[in-house]
């Protein structure tokens, strides 16, 4: 079948009209009519991205009844959606276009007008060539699911659990104990300003509780998960009875997994055993939950606390952004509790990252807590030695010591990293798609994570990244749409594929599968995000990656190198 | 083939660029007007790990006088980890051209981000001279093609 090929290119105002000379381009593309297969259509026009422009594009696509398109304009990253769009409205196949970037490229880098013509013409050439390599794609509409799956009833959870189910979004929520809260639950006031939280967070929970839009699984824990943003299918299983399980279908999840304490009877320079009287921050904070007051094991109020900041933190390699604060929390606790209570904390480095926490500290200076910054600080029970900044040494006795141990990953989070497919920093913590740009989201499209399950933080931040999570997966799924998977994803072709397996230890996503039987790698596309890397990972040239295929990337080069 | 002239040796230099980052950056030096040579030809690639090494022996073989492949830095791959085998494969590669007895020199990885305009109309504009000094690639001059 002859072709036909339209070639527009857009003046962009005087952007481009007045560094290309867009005649001299049509003149030379036009010299590539050919009488039998192939017929070129050369136009210039004022503003391809106008409402004007897009109806022009339409009505030239249809009325010479192209075969292909290419637009001489702009960036892909302004554009190339624009023109994909116009070409859904005609009867062009969108990747049977190509848009070619001459402002950029050409007009605005190539101060020499001669130069810059002939590189957009160069450029426009690559792209008719390229044009006529590309192939035809279908999008494929798939219907979605919109209910969500949370994976831990911390404060994490239930925020996101809330924040999802009062947009009448279906949510079933797993915890691994018997209740909700998490650690939160425990606390009695919270930072900043030592507010009483209990009752909010009470009140949280009731509510999670009673909610049509949550089912509340406890003692249940994932088993598996496939499937992918919009579609997943997972089984949770009973803890108590492992022969109940229940299979889920979802269209996005939230982990909310929380956090653990590092083991700070592991340190070497920490002494003690379950008889002495050391203690952890949260073992305090539950302690003053459960009977309103602080008692060492012989049910006395102790008469000097010694309280040590970061233990662990060199061993994990990152502070734990909250202990400094939950520290002088307690430390305050102390003296409301006996004024009269000596209470030394020994520090090396003080993390007040609040707006409210400088003021916080003063206060709790002036109320006579002494904070002593110390090199070197190691226990024996609670006999403390230490080194002060200026070498100096000492060494006292405690009635009670407590013990800021670093935030860590919580219990069986590689495992249920493995499960989920997602990948995990090098502290251990779930690892965020991007640390900057995307803080929430995962490299899998619907999964999401929130809370200390990603890394030390407090309530309020947690809280942020729950409802930052939940209003994510309320824009990417909504009820009743469907959802159009990217198109331009890998194939691997079966003739070529020798199994080698290497593909799959590139893909970041696990996009690409291993099919037993033929003995070859299968790219499940929905799960494909179309980056190439298995592309060049094959060994034996094995997989595509449409549109960008390695024939579509040799017209292009080929022009630029003749 | 003609033999060009040395004197006025003009490279044809291909560059893969990230749709994610150094795509946005030579859109960012095009915005900003900067001054760059036109030695270049711009392939975009979704990700620098899609440039696979049979690409890059090609369009040697073709007779491109340099090749550039430039990317995210390290860690800001918008596909996680892709940069990391980028890597990996260019220093293949280097070997492969040595091997070869190919100049190694020929190749060039760079890192550019969206927001280094700037570094972006830099590279570029160096390595069209580093390549210029260099002076054709051998392929075109080789009475073997
Ligand atoms: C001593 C101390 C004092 C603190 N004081 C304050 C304060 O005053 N103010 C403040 O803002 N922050 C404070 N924090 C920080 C606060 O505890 C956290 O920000 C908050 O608890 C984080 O909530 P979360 O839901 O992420 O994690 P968690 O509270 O750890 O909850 C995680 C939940 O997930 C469950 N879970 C884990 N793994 C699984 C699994 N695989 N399957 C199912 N369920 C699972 C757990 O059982 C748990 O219920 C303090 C921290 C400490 C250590
Ligand atoms: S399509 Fe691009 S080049 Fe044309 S007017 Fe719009 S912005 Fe300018
Ligand atoms: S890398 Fe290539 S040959 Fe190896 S399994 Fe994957 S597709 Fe097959
Ligand atoms: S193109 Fe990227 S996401 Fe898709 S299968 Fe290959 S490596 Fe995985
Ligand atoms: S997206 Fe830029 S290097 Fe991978």
């Amino acid at each position: 079948m002859k072709k036909k090929v339209g070639i527009y290119i857009c003046q962009c105002g005087p952007n481009i009209a007045d560094n290309v000379d867009i005649d001299k381009i049509i003149e030379s593309v036009s010299a590539f009519n050919d009488a039998d297969d192939l017929e070129i259509v050369a136009k210039p026009y004022g503003l391809l991205c106008s409402g004007e422009g897009k109806d022009y594009l339409k009505q030239e696509i249809e009325e010479n009844g192209l075969t292909h398109l290419v637009i001489g304009a702009c960036s892909p990253r302004d554009h190339n959606n624009t023109f994909i769009g116009v070409c859904k409205e005609t009867s062009l196949n969108p990747y049977l276009y190509k848009l070619i970037n001459i402002r950029e490229h050409c007009a605005w880098i190539i101060h020499d007008k001669d130069k810059a013509t002939e590189k957009a013409i160069q450029y426009i050439r690559g792209g008719l060539r390229r044009v006529l390599y590309q192939s035809e794609l279908f999008e494929n509409k798939l219907d979605t699911n919109p209910d969500v799956l949370v994976i831990g009833g911390g404060i994490a959870g239930i925020e996101a659990a809330l924040s999802l189910a009062d947009a009448d979004r279906q949510v079933f929520l797993i915890e691994k104990t018997d209740r909700l809260g998490g650690k939160a639950a425990t606390f009695k006031t919270v930072l900043p300003k030592q507010q009483d939280a209990v009752e909010a967070i009470q009140l949280k929970i009731q509510t999670v509780q009673d909610h049509p839009h949550i089912q509340v699984m406890l003692n249940t824990r994932l088993d598996r998960i496939i499937g992918f943003l919009g579609n997943f299918e997972a089984e949770v299983r009973s803890i108590d009875d492992a022969e109940k399980m229940t299979e889920l279908k979802i269209g996005a999840m939230v982990v909310a997994s929380g956090f653990s304490l590092y083991d700070a009877s592991t340190h070497p320079d920490f002494i003690f055993s379950g008889d002495d009287e050391v203690y952890t921050a949260l073992q305090i904070e539950q302690m003053i939950a459960e009977k309103n007051q602080v008692t060492t094991r012989s049910g006395k109020a102790p008469k000097s606390v010694a309280m040590i900041h970061c233990v662990g933190r060199e061993e994990v390699g990152y502070c734990s952004q909250i202990c400094c604060n939950a520290m002088i929390k307690l430390a305050a606790r102390f003296k409301t509790q006996s004024p009269d209570t000596t209470v030394k904390v020994f520090f090396r480095d003080l993390c007040l990252p609040h707006q409210d926490d400088q003021a916080f500290y003063n206060e709790i200076k002036a109320q006579g807590v002494e904070f002593v910054r110390v090199n070197r600080i190691a226990t024996e029970g609670s006999q403390i030695k230490f080194t002060t900044m200026d070498e100096n040494e000492g060494s006292e006795l405690f009635d009670m010591v407590v013990l800021a141990p670093a935030m860590i990953p919580a219990d069986g989070t590689p495992d249920l990293a493995t499960k989920l497919g997602i990948s995990l920093h090098e502290t251990g913590f779930f690892q965020e798609a991007h640390q900057a740009i995307n803080p929430v989201a995962t490299a899998t499209d619907g999964i999401f994570i929130v809370g200390t399950a990603h890394g030390p933080r407090g309530i309020q931040a947690t809280l942020l990244q729950a409802q930052a999570a939940a209003s994510k997966i309320r824009v990417q799924l909504i009820p009743g749409e469907q959802i159009v998977p990217e198109v331009r994803v890998s194939e691997t072709l079966e003739a070529f594929c020798m199994g080698c397996k290497t593909c799959l230890e590139v893909c970041h996503y696990g996009a690409i599968v291993f099919d037993e039987d033929k003995g070859i790698s299968v790219v499940k596309e929905a799960v494909c995000r179309g980056c190439g890397n298995c592309v060049g990972s094959c060994p034996s040239g094995a997989i595509q990656l449409k549109h960008f295929t390695n024939p579509q990337l040799y017209q292009e080069m080929i022009e630029a190198v003749q | 083939m003609d033999k060009p002239n040395q004197n006025e040796f003009k490279p044809k230099i291909v560059g893969f660029l990230c749709n994610w980052c150094t795509y946005a950056a030579a859109d960012l030096a095009g915005s900003s007007k900067m001054e760059i040579d036109s030695a270049l030809t711009v392939i975009r690639v979704m990700c620098s790990s899609r440039v696979d090494p049979n690409l890059i022996l090609t369009i040697y073989f073709n007779g491109a006088d340099g090749i550039l492949i430039a990317g995210c830095h390290p860690g800001d791959c918008h596909y996680g980890k892709g940069n990391y085998f980028t890597r990996r494969r260019y220093a293949q590669m280097k070997q492969v051209f040595e091997t070869l007895n190919l100049d190694p020199g020929r190749l060039q990885l760079s890192w550019i981000s969206a927001a280094e305009g700037n570094r972006y109309a830099e590279v570029v504009n160096a390595f069209t001279e580093k390549i210029t000094a260099l002076g054709p690639n051998p392929i075109n001059q080789s009475s073997l093609f």
